[in-house]
């Protein structure tokens, strides 16, 4: 009975529950509500729910292999986010939490468009809440943001689901292609939450607005649902593979420049997610596994990144990299963390992103697209400079530090302490993980050639780095705003609008003073009139022959 | 000493990383790798790549600041 509830909807039921249960016993009921909701995956592969209304058959609860190895590490993430957000008393972004991470996991057992849907969007509700409960003017504004665009995509994905069944009969969530115009909206709507370029301004917008335990729950759900949707319906998409390669290697460069070093990690996030997209572009059975292992990984060492950095907001106050520095001595054990976590998502060899990053790489070589593997082989050196190096150096060491600052919560401690393990223990036995993916896999990742290959990359770079320092050619770090594609919608449209509504409202009360003098101009005429001899009373034979005139008139000018 | 203690670490980081970075040298000449493409399996190019891309990646990002980098409170304005 447990077990047969679709995976997720415990924890939403635990998440309305929550204002009756005393705040003690909070998290461990969420918990609980996870534990619950974990027990479907023993359920195995097939449909086990659907639901009939309005004619349409709606599958609620469809499992196969992609949905498995997306469901343990959202099931995973969240119960991470909770041991890291243990001390927060907030109900709000409690509930909000839960809610969301159980509507990311209802959406991927959805079997169709319309059940997606709904999901879809009670992943934007409910996170938005998240976003809010940064509690700052700055949050306030960038929720409103982050909720229109998130629900823009899900009018897109309504509108391409309306279109399929219209054109097709169908609306299971089945492969599509971009040569169908529902297939572009749906594409569209995937697009933006899986933050394609210059749909991604949502993301580096509103995560580093979040409080610290907020981001690691955002980072962890929205866009890897968005790569589940692009790899369940798009496989092989060769666009894919372009928009992928430039959204591993533009990030690159805006990280780079960035100063607050939570926007750093979601430009970095936005550049791991090009590699999955990459990986889903190409489709064959390698690279989806490729994509599907990195996400996983990704989600593991991503919230430890960002978990760390929550550690330094909690405590200090800031993430700005100007006012950082020198942590290391009173956070030692957070600077451990966040190093196995810099190190994971650089590819180390022994790391867990080593052993996802291969699959993607070995499927770009075997295809033989060269200029998208030697982007990608850029990407990584840049993945290792605002990740790998940027985040702990800037936080951690890069100068002494004056003022005392206490080492993170326990629970923050223990959570990131689970996220480091499970990167070590994926990098160094990658079996498990590789045992989980869709298809079968019989791939080594520690050859001698591979390992070499990525060492020399890594190593060369470190030391580019401290060549560019020992030199002064590191650039500092400054405090200011990074310009990115949010400034469409924030600045340029707001500054060529507003000009124009202003001189169109101008233009209006132009016209209506026009039609207001034009107004009394004939009111005076018809006044004048009124006064004049012709409309006096006068004599029942005069008004006659008036009529008679008029009529006459009309006459001639309907005979002629 | 209790000032310096990041200053000695960075000088020892660096030596370990300059030694590895030897080693790994070392090792490409001796063995050969295989790899997808020929470029690749050049001796040191995976080296070469990750040393040229970091500097060039910075180098770009500092004068991209002149485009996309404004003030603080910029849309709070």
């Amino acid at each position: 009975m447990i077990s047969s509830m679709i995976p997720g909807l415990w924890m939403i039921i635990a998440s309305i529950l929550l204002p009756v249960i005393p705040s003690y016993f909070r998290q461990p009921a969420m918990l609980l509500s996870v534990f619950l909701s974990s027990l479907s995956l023993l359920n195995g592969f097939g449909t086990f729910l659907t639901w009939e209304i309005l004619g349409f058959d709606l599958t609620l609860y469809h499992s196969d292999n992609l949905t498995l190895p997306f469901a343990i590490i959202f099931h995973i993430a969240s119960l991470l986010v909770i041991i890291y957000g243990w001390h927060n008393k907030n109900l709000m972004e409690n509930m909000a939490t839960l809610a969301y991470a159980g509507s990311a996991i209802g959406a991927l057992h959805a079997g169709d468009f319309f059940s997606l849907f709904i999901w879809w969007e009670a992943t934007a509700l409910t996170s938005v809440f998240i976003v809010l409960a940064g509690n700052t003017i700055s949050a306030r504004n960038s929720a409103m943001r982050y909720l229109i665009i998130q629900v823009c995509s899900g009018v897109l994905l309504l509108i391409g689901a309306s279109m399929m069944v219209y054109q097709t009969g169908n609306h299971e969530l089945t492969k599509l292609d971009l040569s169908s115009n529902f297939g572009v909206f749906i594409f569209l709507a995937f697009g933006i939450k899986a933050a394609f370029p210059f749909l991604n301004g949502w993301l580096q917008d509103s995560y580093p607005e979040s409080s610290p335990t907020g981001t690691v729950a955002l980072s962890a759900f929205t866009t890897k649902l968005a790569i589940y949707a692009l790899a369940r319906t798009f496989p092989g998409t060769e666009t894919l593979i372009w928009i992928g390669a430039i959204m591993t290697a533009f990030p690159v460069f805006f990280a780079v420049i960035e100063n607050d070093l939570r926007r750093v990690l979601s430009f970095s996030l936005n550049n791991q997610l090009g590699f999955m997209v990459v990986g889903i572009g190409i489709g064959t059975e390698l690279s989806l596994n490729g994509t599907v292992a990195h996400a996983f990984v990704h989600i593991i060492y991503k919230a430890l990144l960002f978990m760390s950095m929550g550690a330094v907001l909690h405590r200090v106050g800031t993430t700005k990299a100007s006012e950082l520095g020198g942590l290391y001595k009173y956070m030692p054990l957070t600077t451990i963390f966040c190093i196995i976590g810099a190190m994971s998502i650089s590819a180390f060899p022994l790391f867990s992103g080593f052993v996802a990053k291969s699959l993607i790489m070995s499927a770009l070589g075997g295809q033989g697209l060269i200029l998208i593997y030697f982007v990608l082989f850029f990407a990584s050196a840049g993945v290792l400079e605002h990740s790998g190096i940027k985040i702990p150096y800037f936080a951690f060491f890069a100068h002494e530090r004056k003022t005392k600052v206490k080492e993170a919560p326990l629970n923050m401690l223990i959570a990131m302490g689970v996220a480091a393990f499970l990167c070590i223990g994926i990098g160094v036995y990658p079996k498990y993980l590789y045992s989980i993916l869709p298809y079968s896999v019989d791939y080594q990742p520690y050859t001698i050639d591979h390992v070499i290959s990525q060492l020399q990359l890594l190593v060369f770079a470190i030391l580019a780095f401290l060549f560019l320092v020992k030199f002064k050619l590191y650039p500092s770090e400054i405090k200011s705003t990074v310009l990115n594609s949010d400034w469409i919608y924030r600045k340029m449209l707001p500054g060529i609008g507003k000009p124009l509504f202003q001189n169109l409202q101008k233009i209006i009360i132009k016209f209506y003073d026009l039609l207001s003098i034009l107004f009394d101009l004939i009111l005076g005429r018809s006044k004048k009139f009124a006064n004049s001899s012709y409309i006096k009373v006068t004599t029942p034979g005069f008004a006659g022959l008036l009529m008679i005139t008029i009529l006459f008139i009309m006459l001639v000018i309907a005979v002629i | 000493m209790k000032n310096n203690n990041l200053k000695t670490y960075a000088k020892y980081f660096t030596q370990f990383i300059i030694a590895v970075a030897g080693l790994l040298l070392i090792i490409d000449f001796t063995i050969h790798r295989h790899a997808y493409f020929h470029l690749e399996e050049i001796i040191g190019f995976p080296a070469m790549f990750g040393f040229i891309c970091f500097v060039f990646i910075v180098i770009v990002g500092k004068h991209l600041r002149k485009i996309l980098m404004r003030k603080e409170d910029y849309y709070d304005k």
